[in-house]
């Protein structure tokens, strides 16, 4: 499984912004409880309690992903992944997932740039079975031949699908490798080029899971029912013995591609309505001017977040050259991360126009400023978005596994309500000037052959 | 240190025979409260706290498959247009409003009803049940929102000519329903959309909303009286029943396909998509629970089933492959999905039929069945994981006319299965001379 750096949970709620009532006032978001603690072999253990549900689940995740591939053995982290569930010394291949299933839950996984994560839903009486198998394949995976032939065509196959299939993906990934170069971390795809996939061996797996695959480079988050002493007492039965490993330091470049900007556009027989988008490096947590890493968030969700966003009211309601438009960013990168908005053009509309349109929408704000309403707005979005994050079993685990696969910590994730709720007008226009480079960004442009629009 | 390790784990994994079917139901999970109201509404209701919030799920009779002829999509339309403006606000206002409660509230039609939703955190409910009564009894369906919401659905319908996976499920639709409106897409035909006025939202709007059938499931901060007064409140204002007193009409009865068809869409890609449907069980069958099970055992559940062990583990044919049930109130499909290289699907898709032969042949192993049944029991809980989910959950079950107490009857219904129901169900159901096979891509081997 791939998942893209997303937005962080913030998806969750659909509608935010404009100005009617005068000043809505900031909703109070009380943080949830969690606790955490750390096993003697380095191990970090995250708890999430809730008792809504006879249900808990287990994630964990190695602070590895694509990005720490090295040139020629791209999709590595990824097919590792898929190995993950082909036996161990104990489990045959396949029993991961057949064992959970057969006491009636759940399992799967996903690998990033910056992340591998591995969780199961099951009931609470069964946490400790899925707690020893994970420490187990934590420990002592088997990588066969036998399996790993057959499991190279079916992530040909997840590529063909998910990609190959898919002109928009295919464009996604030349904006990648424009913005961030050649071979770069971020510039590469994480399931990796075919001609890599296709001469990994079973060293190249063993070599990446012995280098990244340790409980000190690894983060257990347990959410549902389940007490912080029951979670503490059973990790330290079945983590607790697997032995700490060196592990290699993670680096990622600070700056993107030389050449930028750059203009990428493909033309397809199979697309039937055109699109236009515009990526810019931008800062994250751990990367580049970090201090624009909260106002980013406030920015894409008043520029794009939904339909009362500028983009939308302007490019949607007002001229009509744009059927839909969207702005995101997420500061959970390791590295430098992106700041994208998108454009799906009306019938009458060609995609100069729309670029156009947009450039003017993001000149406006530079030049005019941000109501402090529409700031507030945005930020009850998001707070909104943090609250019900914390009535689904399934945000929390996501929300931390990606904070703390990148390098920021339980109090981070805490006091991010708090640091929403702090962003200013002039911060946001602040970081919208940092971001908005004419020579950070890449613009795409997708079309049909029949000679666009 | 490694070796007790181990030797720990071998000796729990050697367990888990043993543990399989000893896993509690959910009964007492939930705890299900059914509400009147002083107007005469019904509701279902969770209590929880888990979050300063309510959510709420709600449908009215009556779907896409009744849009009235050279009308088809005006339901969906009319869904859109719902929270696009109300009273005296207009679409930027209302949504304005909505956002200022921290709510969200969202309007969709499937085949056969008219599906709502809402979601506001409970310092604001007062406000959040307002919005939705105004969009429920004052929709505006200005002329420029109705504009936009045809433009974006025009271009739905010709960007899903984009995605194998999309005309395949398109295709699928159209063969396995030819002649019934359920073959109809829900989002309409070009043609009818482009023909579509106000006063025809206006109409559908009318037939639609109405008090006659409509269900209700609410799950957060909320106790009964609460709740029945905000219902009474929101949906007190609307009618009984249509102006001309009639309900939707019912779809007609479906006549599965007689004969297998494979259809071929050729298209420009490097895998093709297919999609294989049998006939099968709608959710009022005495079968259904030893449906759940033959499903599970054929290609459900997660990545134990019998399409996943020979598809994807055993010859890496596909990423995915996979069966659900998909029911309606006049039909019910067996649908198997997976996608394999061009040159290669000819092979999976044979694979699949070798599978769909033995399961009916043999039936499941007294293993699979056993695993089977502990899966459906457990895999309850699971899907009560937000406010959200259990609304819905509420929601449908009132949809299939089960009662409240299901929840705890459900174990005792999936246990009294015996091996023999499934055996004799898929002897019954998977008949091949009734599938119908479609296939996105340029499949090498495979005749049309």
């Amino acid at each position: 499984m791939i998942s893209r750096r997303t937005l962080m949970g913030a998806v969750a709620l659909a509608p935010a912004l404009g100005p009617t009532r005068a000043f809505a006032k900031l909703f109070s978001v009380t943080p949830r409880p969690v606790e955490s603690f750390t096993l003697a072999n380095g191990l970090e253990v995250v708890v999430l309690p809730s008792r809504r549900a006879p249900i808990v689940s287990q994630t964990v995740i190695y602070k590895a992903g694509s990005a720490d591939e090295v040139v020629g053995k791209t999709g590595v982290a990824h097919f590792l992944e898929h190995m993950m569930f082909k036996g161990t010394g104990a489990v045959g291949a396949g029993e991961f997932s057949r064992t959970v299933s057969s006491h009636g839950g759940r399992d799967n996984a996903y690998t990033t740039f910056d992340v591998t994560g591995y969780y199961q839903t099951v009931s609470p009486d069964r946490l400790d079975l899925v707690m020893r198998m994970e420490a187990d394949r934590m420990a002592d995976l088997r990588i066969t031949d036998k399996e790993l032939q057959p499991e190279r065509q079916v992530v040909l196959e997840e590529r063909r699908m998910r990609t190959e299939s898919s002109p928009a993906a295919l464009l996604e990934e030349v904006v990648q490798e424009k913005l961030y170069g050649r071979d770069q971390p971020y510039g590469v795809p994480v399931i990796g080029y075919v001609d890599d996939i296709n001469r990994l061996g079973v060293g190249d797996l063993e070599t990446f899971y012995r280098q990244h695959y340790a409980p000190n480079n690894a983060v257990l988050i347990v959410a549902g029912d389940a007490t912080p002493d029951e979670v503490r007492a059973l990790a330290e039965k079945s983590y607790a013995p697997v032995p700490r490993r060196e592990v290699g330091l993670r680096q990622r470049p600070s700056h993107g591609a030389e050449d930028l900007p750059q203009r990428v556009a493909r033309a397809d027989v199979r697309v039937a309505e055109p699109a236009w988008g515009r990526t810019w490096l931008a800062p994250s947590y751990r990367s580049g001017e970090t201090r624009h890493a909260y106002a980013l968030q406030v920015l894409a969700r008043l520029l794009g977040g939904n339909e009362t966003s500028r983009l939308s009211r302007a490019l949607v309601e007002e001229s009509k050259v744009a059927l839909s438009a969207w702005a995101s960013y997420s500061a959970d990168s390791l590295g430098l991360s992106a700041f994208e908005i998108g454009i799906h053009p009306a019938r009458s509309a060609s995609l100069a126009e729309v670029e156009e349109a947009a450039g003017r929408q993001l000149g406006r704000l530079l030049d005019d400023g941000v109501k402090a309403d529409e700031v507030e707005r945005a930020q009850n979005q998001l707070l909104a978005a943090a609250i019900y994050g914390r009535d689904s079993l399934a945000t929390g685990p996501r929300v931390f596994a990606s904070a703390l696969g990148t390098g920021s910590t339980v109090a981070d994730v805490q006091a991010w309500p708090q640091r929403i709720a702090a962003v200013t007008a002039a911060e946001v226009v602040a970081a919208a000037r940092h971001v908005w480079r004419p020579d950070g960004l890449v613009t795409a442009e997708l079309t049909g052959t029949g000679g666009g629009k | 240190m490694r070796r007790s390790f181990l030797a720990y784990v071998a000796a729990l994994i050697a367990l888990v025979p043993v543990l399989v079917g000893v896993l509690p139901g959910t009964a007492g999970a939930v705890e299900i409260k059914t509400v009147t109201t002083p107007l005469g509404l019904k509701a279902w209701l969770v209590q929880d706290k888990t979050a300063p919030a309510v959510s709420l799920a709600f449908s009215f009779s009556g779907g896409t498959a009744s849009d009235p002829a050279g009308k088809l999509g005006v339901t969906s339309l009319m869904a859109a247009l719902l929270t696009d403006g109300a009273a005296g606000f207009d679409a930027q206002t209302f949504r304005l409003r909505v956002e200022e409660a921290g709510a969200s509230i969202g309007f969709g039609a499937s085949l056969d009803r008219l599906n709502g939703a809402l979601r506001v955190l409970s310092a604001n409910r007062d406000d959040g049940f307002e919005l939705l009564r105004l969009a429920l009894t004052e929709p505006r369906f200005d002329r420029d929102m109705l504009d936009q919401r045809r433009a974006q659905m025009l271009s739905g319908l010709n960007r899903a000519k984009q995605s194998p996976g999309a005309v395949a499920a398109r295709t699928f639709v159209e063969a396995e329903f030819a002649g019934h409106p359920y073959a109809n897409d829900p989002d309409g035909t070009p043609e009818d959309l482009k023909g579509l006025a106000t006063e025809d939202v206006r109409q559908r709007a009318k037939a639609l909303l109405t008090r006659n059938g409509l269900i209700i499931a609410a799950v957060g901060d909320i106790d009964e009286a609460e709740l029945a007064r905000l219902l009474d409140r929101t949906f007190g204002g609307l009618p009984q029943e249509a102006p001309d007193g009639t309900p939707p009409a019912l779809p007609p009865d479906w006549r599965p396909p007689a004969k297998a068809r494979t259809i071929v869409v050729e298209r420009p890609v490097p895998q093709s998509t297919a999609l294989l449907g049998l006939p099968s069980l709608t959710r009022d069958d005495p079968d259904w629970y030893a449906l759940l099970v033959l499903n599970h055992v054929l290609g459900g559940g997660g990545q134990q089933s019998r399409l996943f062990n020979e598809v994807r583990e055993k010859r890496g044919l596909a990423y995915g492959a996979s069966s659900s049930l998909r029911t309606y109130r006049k039909a019910g499909l067996l649908v198997i999905s997976t996608a394999s290289a061009n040159e290669r699907v000819a092979e999976a898709l044979k694979v699949v039929r070798d599978v769909l032969s033995r399961l009916r042949d043999e039936g499941p192993t007294e293993e699979e069945f056993a695993e089977a049944k502990t899966y459906l029991t457990g895999s309850l809980a699971l899907a009560l994981d937000s406010s959200g989910a259990i609304a819905g959950l509420l929601h449908s079950m009132q949809v299939d006319q089960l009662p409240p107490n299901q929840l705890e009857r459900r174990a005792a219904l999936i246990d009294a299965v015996t091996i023999g129901d499934v055996q004799r169900l898929a002897r019954r159901l998977l008949d091949q001379d009734r599938m119908i096979t479609v296939v996105v891509g340029q499949p090498v081997g495979l005749s049309p």
